[in-house]
């Protein structure tokens, strides 16, 4: 129910309760007045009924007797002159208004009557008025044939007495309404009778209704005292009054009766002008409960609907301010807090479009831009992503806030180099730079110019920090259509900027490690493993003590029906992703262990060592496969070398270090792979059942060249074996090298320059021969 | 009760002295037992026989619009004659079967003697006068007598043997029958007394019906 109606409906049910409730009051004791003024009324016009029938039978006494002295009357009686008694009878009668006229005997007889001309000798009905008649005038209210008569009885002196004259005055309407005029009061005058049944009946009245017989139906008792009483629906006060009566004549009595409805009407009159007064009150009131409810339910709606419109995101329409009122006031701070929302959403908006740091848009917010940018033609662009390559080392090294500053330095360069185009923080180290409508050449310059403005190290507080700019280029539409894709592929290319000397890449989808291709490949791996396009090939690892090859590492192959020979980087990773790896490792095993076996049971003691992944840490039945792999093969555990690269051991030391002691249980050797690049520290190595170190490539492939990389190799070199390592160098390419490892002290070497990988026959060819290549005997010979 | 009950009671008093001869007292009373003037009473035998009387005339005069007396007793064959002794006129009239007759009376004038030849009551008015009212009682009877103011009549000297006594009164409620005692005369005197209810004295007050009850 809408608030307007219910304000409505208050004030109608109000009104209404009030203005009943005032009604039925002011009725009740209007009623009360009333019936109080009836009683009094009727009790007082009783009276004054009885008083008038008292004068009214005097009179008429006294009329009749004045009749009586008439001497031409007496004449006609005391001589039986019955012709001139009646005539004269009746003309006395109509004198005295009387309408029936009896001449009765001193023995009771009716001698004459006026209503009838030939009298049969009967007696006067009302004895006993005739006995009183002597002594005084006899008068009563009697029913003679149908018909109320005040009967009045008088002797006839001649001059003793010789007769009587009844004379009947009708007690009809006529006089009873005479009788009622004579008072103001608004009732009606009933003349009653008990009839031979015991029931009342009317014989006259003088108001509109008679009630008397149908009052009198239900009760037994004349209403002797004032009384209300509900006859036919209709209320009235009644009042009983007994007449004189004959002792042989029926019971009468006048009934007056007080229609209160009548007395009420004068209240009508005002109930019905109440009535409009409260039509007319409710018309108003609705009308103005209406009004008063649109004043405030208009402005509280209207705020609803405003409040709609914040909700749907709408802060533009103003909520109506109306008046000084609480309206007003909610109104105001509806608007205020419209306003306050809209700010902040303004400020949760630019949070979430912009980087706090550069303030700078950000990556989603670059992506809307490329979005909206591409939906209109040419749907054509370049994205430059540039990344600062060195900032994560940066904050690691000096801290977040400078690291932020730098950033926010090579901000405010790309926006002044930039000015035209769509910058934006991709990452943390990285900036999107969105150039509409530019084809490769442009954006390979633009990116040029992005690099090289980049270049400048940032200075700050006697720091000069270089960034390692470089910029990656995806194109749209070449590189793709759709934003996040183009920012994926300028990453790849970012990637393979990196390094590079002019530091800027554009895309290529050979180099996408992440291509669909790669998926393909993953299906094929599975294949390699059950089929037999997998293989290990061996590189010699020369020992410089006694010039002899009496180890090889196993690297896998896998020969790709389409794609040719694969190495290790184009599918180790992808195997360990897809959960390949544990498989392919245990392959490498048993064809390692396999080998070794044959080779020293065919009299070649070579000892054979294995490459494992940083998977491979987390099975930990491992150990159990390599025993089981050896006893297998019936191959002495100091045939086979297990060797982890030094950030796999790193990446998960205490897998290492369980698994690195259950295979040196065992009798297996362990060898840690790539040393040196790892940032493994040597306390920890210490723990290690490690037998032996293999420097990585890195540090023997310049080592031609500067004394300070020298000095490096040859203290790793001490120390691995001050530690009790053997110390292996790998990747060496030059004789020069080899020599230097062999002046330094380093136990086994391996590389290029000694031998390169060859398949299990060609290994052992060149066992047999016991014939190393060339050039390791020259350095020998030299 | 009847109101015009009458109460009669007959005592025999001591015996008589005469031998053929007795005495006889009645009483009549009224309400309260107050004695009743004006009341005739009529003694008769049982072997009674028709008598003649010598005529004689009365004359009821007519004072202060009065007649007078009220009530007077006549024989068969006497005569009445009206006097006029007001200086008003009257106007006499009866209606009464035994006879009737009608004088206008100039004041100081006397009507002529009319003779009533039959017993029986005559009613005698005033048709000026409508309060003056005369009774002449005209009898028959072997005695008769009025009573006085005492209510008494004695009868002095009665023939032994069974008489009916009656009592007339014109203030007797019209249309019942007389009171009447029967009762053996012995050689004692009997007293008799009659109880009535009277209507009221139509000449009551000054005589003037206007200021009775009517």
């Amino acid at each position: 129910m809408s608030f307007r109606l219910r304000l409505a409906l208050l004030f109608v049910t109000t009104l209404v309760a009030v203005q009943v409730f005032t009604a039925v009051l002011v009725y009740e004791v209007a009623r009360r007045g009333v019936i109080a003024e009836g009683e009094h009324q009727l009790v007082a016009q009783a009276d004054a009924v009885s008083r008038q029938l008292d004068d009214i039978s005097d009179r008429v006494a006294d009329n009749v007797h004045l009749l009586s002295l008439d001497y031409a009357l007496r004449t006609a009686i005391a001589q039986r002159d019955e012709g001139t008694v009646y005539s004269a009878l009746r003309n006395h009668g109509r004198r005295i208004g009387a309408t029936r006229m009896l001449l009765i005997g001193l023995d009771g007889t009716v001698r004459s009557d006026t209503s009838e001309l030939n009298v049969a000798a009967k007696p006067f009905p009302f004895p006993d008025l005739i006995d009183v008649a002597f002594a005084h005038p006899a008068a009563a209210v009697v029913a003679l044939e149908g018909k109320a008569y005040w009967m009045i009885v008088v002797p006839i002196y001649a001059p003793a007495p010789v007769a009587l004259i009844a004379a009947g005055i009708p007690v009809d309407d006529a006089l009873l309404a005479h009788l009622q005029q004579m008072s103001s009061v608004p009732n009606s005058l009933e003349l009653i009778f008990k009839d031979d049944r015991g029931s009342w009946v009317d014989m006259a009245h003088s108001g509109r209704l008679a009630i008397a017989a149908e009052l009198m139906r239900n009760r037994s008792e004349l209403p002797l005292q004032p009384t209300v009483v509900r006859v036919n629906g209709r209320e009235y006060v009644a009042l009983a009054q007994r007449l004189k009566e004959s002792e042989r004549g029926a019971s009468v009595a006048v009934l007056l009766a007080y229609s209160l409805d009548d007395a009420l009407f004068p209240y009508r009159t005002v109930a019905y002008a109440w009535a409009g007064l409260l039509l007319l009150g409710l018309a108003a009131g609705l009308i103005g409960a209406m009004a008063m409810a649109r004043s405030v339910a208009r402005p509280i709606e209207a705020l609803a609907e405003t409040a709609r419109r914040i909700e749907a995101g709408d802060y533009t329409a103003d909520p109506p301010a109306r008046g000084r009122g609480e309206i007003g006031q909610l109104a105001g701070a509806f608007t205020r807090m419209t306003q306050a929302i809209s700010e902040r959403e303004a400020h949760i908006h630019y949070q979430a479009m912009h980087d706090a740091v550069t303030t700078l848009p950000n990556r989603h917010a670059v992506e809307l831009t490329m979005r909206k940018s591409l939906s209109e033609e040419p749907a054509q662009g370049a994205l430059l992503l540039a990344g600062l390559m060195r900032l994560p080392e940066i904050i690691q090294t000096v801290g977040h806030a400078i690291g932020d500053r730098a950033m926010r330095d090579a901000s405010k360069r790309l926006q002044v180099l930039c000015a035209h185009a769509a910058v934006a923080r991709a990452t943390d180290t990285q900036f999107a730079i969105w150039l509409p409508h530019t084809l490769l050449e442009d954006a390979v310059a633009m990116a040029t110019r992005i690099v090289e403005t980049l270049s400048g190290a940032y200075r700050e507080s006697g720091l000069s920090l270089d960034t390692a700019p470089a910029v990656g280029i995806a194109l749209a539409p070449a590189h793709g259509h759709e934003a996040d894709l183009l920012l994926r592929r300028a990453e790849v290319a970012l990637m393979n900027a990196t390094g590079k000397e002019h530091a800027v890449a554009v895309y290529e989808a050979a180099t996408d490690p992440h291509r669909s291709e790669r998926l393909g490949l993953m299906g094929d791996l599975r294949a390699a493993l059950e089929g037999d396009q997998l293989l290990l090939c061996y590189q010699p690892k020369l020992t410089l003590s006694t010039n002899t090859i009496d180890e090889v590492e196993a690297l896998l192959r896998w020969r790709h029906p389409t794609r040719g020979l694969l190495f290790p980087d184009a599918f180790i990773e992808l195997a360990e992703q897809t959960g390949n790896i544990r498989a392919l490792s245990r392959w490498v095993i048993d064809r390692s262990v396999a080998q070794a076996a044959k080779w020293n049971r065919g009299g070649r003691p070579v000892r054979v060592s294995i490459n494992l992944s940083a998977r491979d840490l987390d099975d930990i039945a491992l150990p159990e496969l390599v025993q089981d792999t050896l006893d297998r093969h019936r191959v002495d555990p100091r045939h086979v070398v297990v060797e982890l690269t030094e950030s796999a051991v790193i990446s998960k030391p205490e897998a290492a270090i369980e698994i690195f002691n259950r295979l040196a249980e065992y009798g297996v050797e362990l060898a840690v792979d790539d040393f040196g690049i790892g940032h493994s520290s040597f306390a920890y190595l210490r723990r290690l059942p490690v037998r032996e170190l293999k420097i990585d490539r890195l540090f023997t492939g310049e080592v031609t060249g500067s004394s300070r990389d020298q000095v490096l190799l040859q203290s790793m070199v001490e120390f691995g074996h001050r530690l009790g390592y053997r110390v292996t160098a790998e990747g060496v390419e030059d004789g020069r090298t080899l020599n230097f490892l062999r002046k330094i002290g380093c136990d086994h070497v391996q590389g290029y320059h000694i031998a390169k990988a060859g398949d299990a026959p060609s290994i052992e060819r060149m066992l047999d021969a016991r014939s190393l290549p060339s050039a390791i005997l020259r350095e020998r010979a030299s | 009760m009847n109101p015009y009950f009458v109460l009669a009671a007959a005592t025999l008093m001591s015996p008589g002295i005469v031998a053929h001869a007795t005495e006889l007292v009645v009483l009549v009373v009224g309400q309260r037992f107050s004695p009743v003037a004006d009341a005739v009473i009529e003694v008769r035998g049982d072997a009674d026989v028709t008598q003649s009387f010598a005529p004689v005339t009365r004359i009821i005069d007519q004072r202060g619009e009065t007649f007078i007396p009220y009530v007077e007793i006549f024989r068969p064959g006497d005569r009445v004659e009206f006097h006029n002794s007001d200086r008003t006129r009257h106007h006499v009239y009866s209606f009464a079967q035994a006879k009737s007759f009608e004088f206008v009376i100039a004041p100081g004038n006397s009507a002529p003697e009319v003779t009533l030849d039959h017993s029986g009551e005559i009613a005698v008015g005033c048709n000026i006068h409508d309060h003056m009212i005369a009774h002449l009682y005209v009898s028959d009877a072997a005695y008769v007598a009025k009573t006085g103011s005492d209510g008494r009549v004695v009868f002095a000297s009665l023939p032994k043997g069974h008489v009916t006594v009656r009592v007339w009164h014109p203030q007797l409620r019209p249309g019942r029958a007389q009171p009447e005692q029967r009762l053996t005369l012995q050689d004692e005197a009997a007293n008799l007394t009659f109880l009535m209810q009277l209507l009221p004295d139509p000449r009551a007050g000054a005589g003037d019906r206007e200021r009775s009850e009517y």
